[in-house]
């Protein structure tokens, strides 16, 4: 499986660039605040107007910074709720399978496989990982597409992708469970 | 055979990659390993580069505590709150072998953690206080801002002890997450 289940490269690249940003101005804001402090002690009547500047400048800098901080949590807020909402889409997925399986009445060896098949793999692949001969695969192959009443590999696909397209996963949920029940 | 096939997809060996830190609380983390290695080791404490580099380790003490307020869930105070008794409980359950896994500080490391932090800011405190008039030459002052570079030394020390002990005991990488940002939890391991 790839990585469709993290957040893009895009919006951690730019989390990272936001931290790096936080952190290089809350550096240039204790350098102010130190200067500030410094002057503060060695204060003379015309050093007044330098040391306002200075202090301004800290406020602005930690105005902003605060800022930053704010939508640095929002954007790992939503990649968060993002992560967890493709998690849960799974795992609905992985219950309209299962459903779907035990509807047709695949036995273990023909539930493996059509998994298999419905990750995309080839009855070679299939074969291997399992350990039997490509003939067995492809009987078993026509076991589960008679049993599902479809005619092919893309019609089985189909099944599945119609389910995932029609209804609100929500809908999907509330289905299994009052099936549970 | 449905179990070997889920192993599969995770990589290794049924490992769960799960994100913890986030970027700002480790390029804090390595930026404030950097400042207490320049100035306990590299500036010249008569010098203005130690005082810029004592401020910003200052800075980014500060920024982790507001972050410990605001940030997202591994990063808040409430994911690892100071409890000793806690603590006690996860030395006795290491030493038995069957600590429980933590997705943020664990309770001993948590203490270790406030402590390091406490510990740097009464080293700035002390290390301001002692370029002010009001201050300077004045001698506990100065002494208790040496007291606290010694006992930041050794925390830190037990800090690495903790670090690769928990890392041998949990076989969750403590370092890499530091680095990537994500603990990689060995299969059949409940995390909280
Ligand atoms: C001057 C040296 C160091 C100081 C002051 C220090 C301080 C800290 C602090 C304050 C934290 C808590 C991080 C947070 O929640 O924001 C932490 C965590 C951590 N540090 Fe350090 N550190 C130092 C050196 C190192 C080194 C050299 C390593 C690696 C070899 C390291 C590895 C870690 C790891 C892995 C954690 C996370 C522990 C966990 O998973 O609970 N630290 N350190």
């Amino acid at each position: 499986m790839n990585e469709t289940g993290k957040p893009g490269p895009k919006t951690k690249r730019r989390a990272i660039a936001l931290a790096g940003l936080i952190v290089a101005n809350v550096l240039c804001t204790s350098f102010f605040a130190m200067d500030v402090i410094t002057d503060f002690e060695s204060l003379g009547t015309d050093e007044a107007f330098h040391l306002t500047v200075e202090a301004g400048a800290a406020v602005v800098l930690v105005v902003g910074t605060s800022f930053m901080i704010l939508e640095l949590r929002r954007i790992l807020q939503r990649n968060a709720s993002m992560e967890i909402g493709i998690r849960a889409a799974r795992g609905e997925m992985q219950a309209v399978i299962d459903k779907y399986f035990a509807e047709w009445r695949l036995s273990d060896a023909e539930r493996d496989v059509a998994l298999l098949l419905l990750k995309g793999l080839d009855n070679e692949t299939i074969a291997s990982i399992r350990g039997t001969a490509t003939g067995t695969v492809r009987a078993q192959c026509a076991g589960i597409y008679a049993k599902a009443g479809v005619d092919g590999r893309s019609q089985l696909m189909s099944v599945f992708m119609e389910e995932l397209l029609s209804e609100p996963l929500g809908a999907l949920r509330d289905g299994a469970a009052a099936e549970a029940a | 055979m449905n179990a070997k096939l889920e192993t599969r997809d995770a990589g290794e060996a049924g490992i769960r990659i799960i994100p913890v830190w986030d970027p700002l609380v480790r390029l804090i983390h390595w930026s404030l390993v950097t400042t207490i290695v320049l100035n306990g080791f590299i500036t010249d404490p008569e010098r203005k580069l130690h005082e810029y580099v004592g401020y910003a380790a200052l800075a980014l003490v500060i920024l982790r505590l507001v972050w410990g307020l605001v940030g997202p869930r591994h990063a808040r105070f409430s994911a690892f709150p100071p409890n000793p008794i806690a603590a006690m409980r996860h030395i006795r359950d290491t030493l038995s072998r069957r600590s429980s896994l933590h997705l943020s500080h664990n309770p001993l490391g948590a203490l270790m953690v406030y402590n390091i932090w406490g510990t740097v800011l009464l080293l700035c405190a002390t290390g301001i206080m002692m370029g002010t008039i009001r201050f300077f030459g004045v001698e506990w002052v100065q002494e208790v801002h040496e007291a606290a570079f010694t006992w930041l030394m050794i925390s830190v020390g037990l800090h690495l002890l903790g670090v690769f002990a928990e890392t041998w005991m949990s076989g969750v990488p403590l370092v890499r997450a530091m680095v990537d940002g994500r603990k990689r939890v060995p299969a059949g391991r409940e995390a909280e």
